[in-house]
């Protein structure tokens, strides 16, 4: 009863928010230039007084104050600073909405092996949550399926659009393995403590999965195979590099066997997601060339005796080592919005520069994710997929949004939040301030 | 063979005292014997301080008739030479659960409804886990394997009861004889005992800590108001039975060193001093544990070694735990040393047979061998007041004694017979021949061989021929002077048979049977002694012991504790800019003056006083400390959720000082915290206000004079929303309307009480005799001091509705709400908060896990603020605590609020809720030195603290951090070398798990989440 009761809230919450909502922006209908603003490339590169001009959605011109802007809406950002479109991989943005609700919740699927499984269809571009990240400068997230061992297939969605199809980038950029760990979580019943034990299952996890690459392996040589195996059809793209291997590693064992592991298949593109104890094996990714989607840096140290800090310092470590390193937020999906805020951790723990730290949440995530070629930095030819802020973006007093563009279309920076503010600041006559 | 015969019980069947049955019909004839028994020629350790050489001990009837140098021996005494032997006083164990019915605990059932009233039948109490009425002696049944396990490690005595419940009951001082349990109680009811874990009962309440600590207190307070009148309202069981606990060497099973901090508590409540069951980690706190005044039982079960091979494998083992292991042998010394009386157990052990190489163990590790008798014998006797029976040989004592083969505590003594109320067990036969020796053997026609006789003691041999150059194990048993030997003679032929006995101690004669069934005869002939070299085994191969020096505690005893408590100091923070929270604002290039943990004063170009450490703040800020209005760190648990409401439990009962999360909060620049009941239920317990003063104990860390704080809470958690079966649920209320019901009742009540008190207390004294006093209810106590404006409320919130609801409540009834928390729809009702005077503590942009944060936005502080409430911001989460200037600067993105006022809704505005600005929460001369240096403005991403410093003491430095990791490395390098000689001396290891601390939030209830479920519930945990 009280579940169905839930059920209908839960509705009636989705039935609103697609009402409220606003619009998704149209086609950039003419070339449009900012001009006086601290451009941050995305790429190290900062220009002072810069002028950046867009038409059709591509980015057609950046430089400096002489930049020519004939022929273009001419916007005056001066004193602001442009940003690319902050990348927010390895979220559930879209996919879940209140997570407590089980009705809104589409993040995971039953079963070990999902490879077919798809993140894409269950975006639901209508959520409320897409317009608050966005708010923060967010404006590509990486739609990714949890669950089981073989979670399913993650996709590059805009963060704004009608629809899925209308909002994706790149449609199943990788498949996301869960590693089965060295240590698993265990639960006491007497004093409610996690602990983490060696894993008595894991070989048997482990050969289970050595069957499944080596039957898929085998099946991808094959052009037209029948009978036809969807799960074995979905790996294809892993053996040719079409698609990257996501794999969820935590600690170092974990993640020198897991990457040894896809390596033995042939597979081009591997990716450790998590990474909490990735400076254990710093040399190994660095020498297998493997880059890292760090989760939340906003997490406490594992162990007791741990650095307090070693967890805001990791992107330094990893980054001076020479490994490829970008930031996510994990499953905290409504939590995404802070992402910036992240690289400005990382700054303020060891990283030491800005531009670096902006990197790990554009350009760098960008290669990772094999969409380097339209976004991450701003640079002529790529997408115009980017925000203007008052000021330095990566801190939380400053990380003021005041104009969105995605592939060059205005985007409406309305959100839940602005509109409730709004409303009881009515209420109480107070002023409009800050965002 | 040799063993079971030895281990037989000679006594059995000897029925040597008329005393104990005489009330028992016979079948059969009469068999009393005398019981006089002489032991002559012995070393008799009468006591600790006395021990007598070539002494006589006389028994009669089980007990002690003489002892000394001259006793005359009267006739019909069976007398036994014990040249060369000691006898010491039987040992005392005083926790065990011997004779006592197992304690069943039902698996926890998640798809049932829950207990909420006892199981158990007839006139109790209403809580199962409150049973003074059990009575050790009712339910004691002699078990004779149990009893045999410990005789052999020459226990005679020990003190029982069951070990179920929080209340337990009555022990029972008994013998380990095998025999009638009628001459087996020496004493009933001789002790009380306590403990803090619930046992059996599968009653909701209680399922925390705090909530068996309040449990606990209430019944003692019942107990008392039964004895002046409550009889006359109720029969009742178990409060009659307190009664009769009173006056009993009480006992408290506390854990481990913080549970004896917390059991003394409540002993000194109630006026008792509780001897307490340690932990045997009680050095790491010894002298808070000395303080207490309490006598400990402490256990000799030393953690193993773990496996350290694998580097990162090890690193899962955190330094306490390396470093208890090394030190927790040192446990005993350390208390001696402090002069703390104790007893040892062999409790918690997982084989018994461990003991003695753990006593060892501890005496190695500096424990005096009188004090480790002491604390077997005496020490335990005393404790239950039985020392004029048992602990020593003294005349008139009873007989229990044990017959050793020399010191009791060497490493290769040997008991021989432990004698129990003048019962003879018989462990190891002391008159054994001395076989050990060199030996010219002859086995039918083969005369050239040799054998060795080798071994520690007497009745542990190894027994090798020598053939030639060949070596030949035989397999022998000895019984007496009986031998008997299979020798393999020649491995293919088969076992040569061989039977004899020994016709002299040199000579040894018999026959046997070759392989091929010819019938031989054997003879061997003692030529000397075995040369050395083949005696030397290995007896060098003990794991090592740390001399007492090396070990250091650390405070507290975690890998980032210090080896001494920080301690305050005078200093001068020059030139720094300095957030004052006061009508001065941020002030460029000033200087703060801190003395005796107060700000001395703020100014510019201050002098130094003399000695005073200087510290450059060019370029820094300096601000207050950051106070987190809603914190769960440093807590054994948060919600008691067995009832609606729980107002009697107090999180200062349940405090972990130990906790790594306050230095890792001081790492962020937290000062102070509010250590906050969950929200399991519409009335939640009292808050522990604490300074986060690293190293000090759970007492140590509470802020002293501060006004009493309780928890509150509203909404889904309340109602049991998000529990995952829902339809098991039957705990009222399941609505928000039957929240309103909760409140209204409780403080309806309340208010009776506290008018019934009022009333009484105004009695002439004479009248006041004659009444009796209203009953005594700690939850109704809590709510009273509410309605009495001495409690506040810190009020968990989300959703507008059931906000006004309170506000409503709470001026219907004339109290005030203090603090609504979480609050993330105040900005819907911000002009009614404003208006009733509460104040606001809430995330900065939490929002979307569960349906009641649905309308949660970041602009509520902002909101609120503009309305005139107090707001601050708080974490409600172990890990944003460290960061909460950062959660403050998003009140300037959300809301625009200057960067002052974001600032103080750390500092100052938490202070304020807490009623605590009077000395936290800005930085104004006399006002408490709680501060922060910074590297930056604290309100910017780059920001970190360089220094925390709390009552003018520097917790947090960064400039030491790499030198307190280095040291940390060294000490933990130091320890696993140590741990892998240990391993490789055979010490038994462990694998290396390792135990990742809950991270509490508000609505985590123990019980209610079960592994698989906790990475989904995450989310709904805030």
């Amino acid at each position: 009863m009280k579940q169905t009761f839930l059920t209908i809230l839960a509705f009636a919450a989705l039935t609103l928010a697609k009402a409220q909502n606003p619009a998704p922006a149209k086609p950039q209908e003419r070339a449009i230039a900012l001009t006086g603003a601290t451009i941050h490339v995305g790429n190290g590169q900062v220009i002072q007084n810069g002028t950046i001009v867009f038409d059709k959605g591509i980015i057609t011109a950046v430089g400096n104050g002489d930049t020519p802007t004939a022929g273009a809406e001419v916007i005056s950002v001066t004193g602001k600073h442009i940003y690319p479109g902050l990348i927010s991989p390895a979220s559930l943005v879209g996919l879940q909405e209140v997570s407590a609700v089980r009705s809104t919740v589409d993040s995971r699927e039953i079963g070990v092996l999902n490879p077919n499984v798809r993140a894409l269809i269950a975006y639901n571009t209508d959520s409320e949550v897409i317009p608050t990240i966005r708010n923060n400068g967010i404006l590509l997230t990486q739609a990714m399926p949890l669950g089981g061992t073989v979670s399913g297939c993650s996709s590059i969605m805009q963060t704004d659009g009608w629809n899925w199809e209308d909002a994706v980038l790149k449609k199943d950029d990788g498949m996301w393995l869960n590693w089965p760990g060295y240590f698993a979580r265990s639960f006491s019943m007497e004093d409610f403590s996690v602990s983490l034990r060696k894993n008595e299952n894991r070989s048997k996890a482990i050969d289970a999965l050595q069957a499944t690459f080596a039957d898929a392996k085998a099946y991808a040589a094959i052009k037209n195979p029948e009978p036809m195996n969807l799960k074995l059809e979905a790996m294809r793209g892993l053996f040719t590099g079409a698609a990257n291997l996501y794999i969820r590693a935590d600690f170092g064992k974990d993640i020198i066997e897991a990457v040894k592991f896809a390596k033995s298949f042939g597979i081009p593109k591997v990716v450790i997601v998590g990474g909490e104890e990735a400076h254990r094996a710093v040399d190994f990714l660095k020498e297998n060339n493997v880059p890292v989607i760090l989760s939340a840096l906003h997490r406490l140290p594992n162990r007791q005796d741990e650095d307090v800090d070693l967890p805001y310092r990791m992107p330094g470590i990893l980054q001076k080592a020479g490994v490829l390193v970008a930031l996510s937020y994990s499953d905290e999906w409504w939590r995404s919005r802070n992402l910036a805020f992240l690289a400005g951790t990382a700054v303020g723990f060891g990283l030491g520069d800005r531009e670096e730290a902006l990197k790990m949440i554009t350009s760098n995530t960008a290669r990772i994710l094999g969409i380097d070629k339209q976004v991450g930095t701003l640079e002529k030819g790529k997408h115009a997929t980017l925000f203007v802020s008052k000021g330095d973006a990566l801190d939380m007093r400053t990380n003021v949004v005041e104009h969105a563009f995605i592939q060059g279309r205005h985007v409406n920076l309305d959100d839940k939040h602005k509109r409730l503010y709004n409303i009881y600041r009515e209420k109480y006559n107070q002023p409009m301030q800050g965002k | 063979m040799k063993k079971r015969f030895l281990t037989l019980l000679l006594a059995t069947g000897l029925s040597y005292t008329g005393w104990a049955q005489t009330t028992f019909p016979r079948n059969g004839v009469f068999d009393e014997r005398l019981g006089l028994y002489a032991f002559t020629n012995a070393t008799i350790v009468v006591d600790p301080q006395t021990t007598l050489r070539n002494a006589t001990l006389l028994i009669r009837d089980g007990r002690v008739e003489a002892v000394g140098a001259n006793v005359n021996l009267p006739t019909g005494t069976v007398v036994t030479d014990l040249k060369g032997k000691s006898i010491y006083p039987a040992l005392i164990e005083l926790d065990s659960d011997y004779g006592m019915p197992e304690v069943r605990r039902e698996p926890r059932n998640f798809s049932a409804p829950p207990q909420y009233e006892s199981n158990k039948k007839g006139a109790y109490y209403w809580n199962q886990a409150i049973q003074p009425e059990n009575d050790a002696s009712l339910l004691f049944k002699a078990n004779g394997a149990k009893a045999d396990e410990l005789r052999k490690i020459g226990f005679g005595v020990v003190l029982t009861h069951p070990h179920d419940g929080i209340a337990r009951g009555s022990g029972a001082l008994v013998t380990l004889a095998d025999d009638r349990e009628n001459t087996l109680v020496l004493k009933p009811n001789v002790t009380a005992h306590y403990s803090f874990s619930k046992g059996s009962s599968g009653q909701t309440y209680p399922n925390s800590m705090m909530g068996s600590v309040a449990l606990l207190r209430q019944a003692l307070y019942d107990a008392d108001w039964y004895k002046r009148g409550g009889s006359r309202e109720q029969a009742n069981l178990s409060l009659e039975a307190f009664g009769r606990l009173v006056g009993l060497p009480t006992f408290f099973e506390a854990g481990d060193k913080l549970g004896v901090l917390r059991a003394d508590k409540i002993g000194d409540e109630f006026g008792v001093q509780y001897i307490i069951r340690g932990g045997g980690d009680e050095y790491q706190r010894i002298d808070e544990i000395k303080a207490t005044g309490a006598a400990l039982v402490i256990p000799v079960n030393f953690p193993q070694a773990f496996d350290v091979e694998d580097p990162w494998d090890a690193d899962n083992v955190s330094l306490a735990e390396l470093k208890h292991w090394e030190m927790a042998p040192m446990n005993a010394a350390r208390l001696a040393g402090a002069n703390i009386p104790f007893a040892l157990t062999t409790a918690g052990l997982r084989d018994k047979k461990d003991f003695w190489a753990n006593v060892r163990k501890a005496i190695e590790s500096g424990l005096s061998e009188e004090k480790a008798l002491e604390a077997l014998t005496l020490a335990p006797a005393r404790l239950v007041k039985a020392d004029d029976m048992v602990g020593t040989l003294q005349k008139g004592r009873v007989a229990n004694f044990i017959i050793t083969s020399g010191n009791l505590f060497s490493p290769d003594v040997v008991i021989y017979e432990n004698w129990i109320r003048g019962k003879q067990y018989v462990i190891g036969n002391k008159d054994a021949a001395d076989l050990r020796g060199t030996w010219q053997l002859t086995i039918g026609d083969r005369s050239n061989l040799k054998l060795n006789i080798t071994g520690k003691s007497v009745d542990k041999l190894d027994y090798q021929i020598m053939a030639d150059t060949t070596k030949i194990t035989p397999k022998v048993s000895v019984s007496n002077d009986l031998i008997t030997m299979q020798v393999p003679l020649n491995r293919r032929a088969g076992t040569t048979r061989l039977t004899g006995y020994r016709t002299s101690p040199t000579t040894i004669k018999g026959d046997g049977e070759a392989p091929d069934g010819k019938l031989i005869s054997w003879s061997a002939t003692r030529t000397g002694d075995v040369p050395a070299s083949t005696t030397a085994t290995s007896t060098t191969a003990t794991s090592p012991v740390a001399t007492t020096a090396s070990a250091t505690v650390l405070y507290p005893f975690v890998g980032m504790g210090n080896p001494q408590k920080p301690k305050a100091q005078t200093m001068l923070i020059k030139n720094a800019t300095v957030w004052t929270n006061e009508k001065d604002g941020v002030m460029q290039g000033a200087d703060v003056l801190v003395r005796d943990g107060k700000i001395a004063q703020v100014g510019k170009n201050l002098t130094a006083p003399t000695g005073a450490n200087v510290i450059d703040g060019t370029g820094k800020h300096l601000t207050n400390g950051i106070i987190d209005e809603h914190s769960h760190i440093a807590l054994f648990s948060i919600n008691e959720g067995g009832q609606s409401s729980s107002a009697e439990v107090r999180m200062a009962d349940v405090i972990d000082s130990e906790d790594v999360n306050i230095y890792r909060q001081l790492a962020g620049g937290v000062t102070s915290s509010q250590l906050l009941h969950g929200s399991a239920n519409a009335i939640g317990g009292q808050s522990a206000l604490v300074k986060l003063k690293w190293g000090e104990s759970p007492e140590g860390l509470l802020i002293k004079g501060a006004d009493g704080f309780i928890k509150f809470a509203l909404g889904e958690n309340v109602k049991q929303a998000n529990y995952p079966n829902p339809n098991v649920l039957t705990r009222f209320p399941q609505s928000r309307m039957g929240v309103e019901q909760v409140y209204m009742d409780h403080f309806t009540r309340a208010r009776e009480y506290d008018k019934a008190w009022a009333a009484y207390n105004k009695l002439a004294a004479k009248d006041k005799a004659k009444a009796t006093p209203p009953h005594r209810d700690i939850e109704l106590d809590a709510l009273a001091e509410i309605l009495n404006a001495k409690r506040f409320i810190t009020c968990h919130s989300y959703v507008q509705s059931e906000i006004n609801m309170l506000l409503h409540v709470a001026d219907s009834l004339g109290f005030k709400v203090n603090t609504f928390t979480h609050i993330l729809e105040g900005y819907k009702v911000a002009d009614k908060m404003a208006k009733h005077g509460a104040g606001g503590s809430s995330f900065a942009d939490w929002w979307a896990y569960k349906m009641e944060v649905k309308d949660a936005i970041p602009y509520n502080a902002a909101l609120m603020h503009r309305q005139g409430i107090t707001v601050s911001i708080n974490s409600d989460d172990a890990e944003m605590a460290r960061r909460l200037n950062q959660e403050a600067a998003k009140a300037v993105e959300y809301g625009g609020i200057g960067e002052e006022d974001a600032w103080k809704m750390v500092t100052l505005n938490p202070a304020k809720l807490l009623h605590l600005d009077n000395r936290l929460g800005s930085i104004r001369a006399g006002k408490d030195a709680d501060l922060v240096l910074w590297n930056a403005n604290p309100l910017a991403i780059y920001a970190r603290p360089e220094k925390t410093i709390i009552d003018g003491t520097i917790y947090f430095d960064l400039q030491e951090e790499d030198r307190k990791h280095e040291e940390l490395q060294k000490e933990r390098a130091r320890l696993i070398q140590k741990m892998l000689t240990a391993k490789a001396g055979g010490a038994q290891t462990q694998r290396p798990n390792f135990r990742r601390q809950r991270m509490w939030h508000c609505e985590d209830i123990e019980g209610v989440m079960a592994e698989g479920e906790e990475q989904e519930h995450t989310e709904t945990q805030k």
